[in-house]
């Protein structure tokens, strides 16, 4: 059994600052495994360890994406190895071409069972990315999963649905996000990172893979809407009941 | 004589500041406030196998070199110097046993150290030999297969905690040039016990306290070294780990400096972030200069420990004075920076200015160590 995990290898959303006015600085936000698809690598470990399997990471990314620190640092969160199409060319793609070379990355691994991604991904956050590579393979895709079990035919997967969880049964194969929270993303240990060095990766080049080629552009933004405030003072030796009794009365607790 | 940082020294880096970040430092301050020994920074530690590097791969260990153990310590102090005492003290005990020992003690020992299974500790001082460790008076006497120790042993870090140590004792007190022997205790040899752990204003998360040893007898197969050939091993061994001290100061240092810049750019005075006046640039810059000109100069020291070169005694005690002068003036500053805050136990400055002060003293004081420089002047000429 071979689970893949699609991870992408960018700025860490942790080291940008927001400016006052909104502005992203992004200066010296340093180039890692995202924190969430961390996540998925490890929900990934604990699912092949159940199950007995191998996982394999597959990635497209610009040129940093390749280079040996980028694949060591993949590896070490606990892939067996990777497949990496790294080219510059890929920056200016949109979720959809990135969808697409994901999937023919999955199509070179034999025996596929799982695709696994993280919670976010570069499609700023639309969530997008997991229902395209499905899409592409023509696989059933599952968003917020956090358990995930092997079952005689397929999986047995529990996911964020509506406030609670649903479980579900599906044959086959599947394509799922992990939840931010379903396990706790380990930090590589000594032997994890000593061993990320001898472990394979796989160069893929832009010309072996075939992205949609779909193009849109975004060419407007606006602010959401701000919300009405009450705008509602509590003063005096009562306030702090009548504060509570407020939050109450609002749903708020 | 030179050396870089490569790839693989980075990313190590990037990886041990990820888990001490995440796991060490919610810790730290609740480490030092409870003044014991770090258990749950201990087992986290050889959990993620970072307790003991530096040990090679043929007795089970990471195999990585000094400059890599050194930037492994270097991260862990950053966020919490209790905790990479564990790393120094391995780095004590390890030392002899790879430059002095027999094969068989290396095998016997070092694989147990490296799979987290045992702690090392160094008992070198006596409450009237500290920076004179050839005044000691701690007994071991042959007696046919075995050897007899009896004295008491000062300042022994992780005492109590620790497996096996590092013990220094006369053998041949007549003998000017050749009194003391370096053994391997075991904690639970007969004989040895412990004083009251020491209350110290720093590194409260590591214990420190006196090793006694009556009538302690062990086999004289314990011997590390040749006999009479102690202070020699003492002195040989503190040349490879000052560096370790060396890379504990820079860790606290650049922890320290890490606040100081972020609190100047939130707090606000005179309707402008602190960090706008030119006066705090200063202090700031001074800061960074030191703790960077202490790094490098620590994987000097480092880098001349792999390569055993002629001049490591001088680089190895240049690197721990100037390094722990610096985490001093820079824990120091950063207390200043952050004015009543830093002052209070809110920050992390008042308890890192409180570790740093230990790296001036033990390993040998700053005074001591220029002494050693300034004996080197003397004599790498010739």
């Amino acid at each position: 059994m071979t689970i893949v995990v699609a991870y992408k290898y960018a700025a860490n959303s942790q080291d940008a600052s927001v400016a006052p006015d909104g502005h992203v600085d992004w200066s010296r936000a340093k180039e890692a495994v995202s924190e969430y698809d961390s996540v998925a690598i490890q929900f990934a470990r604990h699912a092949a360890a159940a199950a007995g399997g191998d996982v394999v990471g597959v990635t497209v990314g610009g040129a940093a994406a390749g280079t040996p620190n980028a694949r060591k640092g993949a590896l070490a969160r606990g892939l067996d190895r990777a497949l990496v199409l790294a080219d510059d060319a890929t920056s200016g793609w949109n979720a959809t071409a990135t969808g697409s070379a994901l999937a023919h990355l999955v199509e070179r691994i034999d025996g596929v069972d799982c695709v696994m991604t993280g919670d976010a991904s570069v499609d700023e956050g639309a969530q997008m990315i997991p229902a395209l590579i499905a899409g592409h393979l023509g696989w059933p895709c599952f968003l917020e999963v956090r358990a995930i079990d092997r079952t005689a035919d397929g999986w047995r997967l529990v996911q964020d649905h509506q406030g609670g969880t649903r479980t579900v049964d599906v044959a086959g194969h599947v394509v799922i996000s992990v939840a931010t929270d379903a396990v706790e993303a380990k930090s590589p240990g000594m032997k994890d990172i000593l061993a990320a060095g001898k472990k394979p990766s796989e160069d893929v080049a832009l010309a072996e893979v075939q992205p949609a080629d779909v193009t849109w552009d975004v060419v407007g933004r606006a602010p959401a809407p701000t919300q009405a405030r009450r705008r509602e003072l509590f003063d005096g030796a009562d306030a702090p009941a009548e504060l509570a009794a407020a939050l109450k009365t609002t749903g708020v607790l | 004589m030179s050396f870089h940082i490569s790839e693989d020294q980075e990313l190590l880096r990037d990886f041990v500041r990820e888990f001490a970040t995440s796991t060490l430092q919610p810790n730290a301050a609740a480490v030092d406030e409870k003044g014991e020994f770090a258990q749950i920074q201990y087992e986290a530690l050889i959990e993620a196998g970072f307790a003991a590097p530096g040990i090679p791969e043929e007795y089970g260990g990471d195999g990585l070199d000094a400059v890599s153990a050194a930037i492994v310590i270097e991260e862990i102090a950053r966020v919490c110097a209790s905790s990479s005492i564990v790393l120094s003290s391995n780095k004590l005990g390890m030392t002899p046993l790879l430059h002095y020992g027999t094969e068989e003690q290396r095998q016997r020992y070092l694989p147990e150290v490296a799979r987290g299974e045992a702690l090392f500790g160094y008992a070198l001082s006596e409450s009237e030999a500290g920076s004179d460790p050839g005044g000691m008076t701690c007994r071991a006497q042959q007696d046919g297969g075995h050897y007899v120790l009896d004295g008491v042993k000062a300042w022994v870090t992780s005492a109590g905690v620790a497996k096996y140590f590092i013990v220094f004792a006369n053998t041949d007190p007549e003998d000017p040039r050749h009194r003391i022997s370096a053994f391997m205790v075991h904690a639970d040899d007969p004989g040895v016990s412990y004083g009251a752990p020491e209350h110290k204003m720093g590194m409260r998360g590591s214990v420190t306290r006196e090793m006694i040893l009556d009538n302690c007898r062990i086999p004289a197969d314990r011997l590390v070294g040749k006999r009479g050939h102690g202070l020699g091993l003492a002195l040989g061994t503190l040349d490879h780990t000052r560096i370790s001290i060396a890379a504990q100061a820079v860790g606290i240092a650049q922890g320290a400096l890490d606040v100081a810049v972020g609190y100047v750019q939130e707090r606000k005075q005179f309707d402008q972030p602190l960090a706008a006046f030119q006066g705090v640039q200063f202090m700031l810059a001074d800061m960074a200069m030191r703790t960077e000109a202490a790094r490098q100069m620590t994987y000097a020291a480092a880098d001349r420990s792999i390569r055993k070169a002629g001049d490591l005694t001088f680089f190895g005690a240049a690197a721990k004075c100037l390094a722990s002068d610096t985490a001093m003036a820079v824990t120091t500053d950063a207390v200043q920076l952050l004015g009543g805050m830093g002052y209070s136990k809110d920050f992390p400055v008042e308890r890192m200015m409180r570790d740093a002060k230990v790296t001036q003293i033990y390993e040998g004081t700053n005074q001591i160590q220029r002494i050693v420089i300034a004996r080197q002047l003397f004599t790498r000429g010739k």
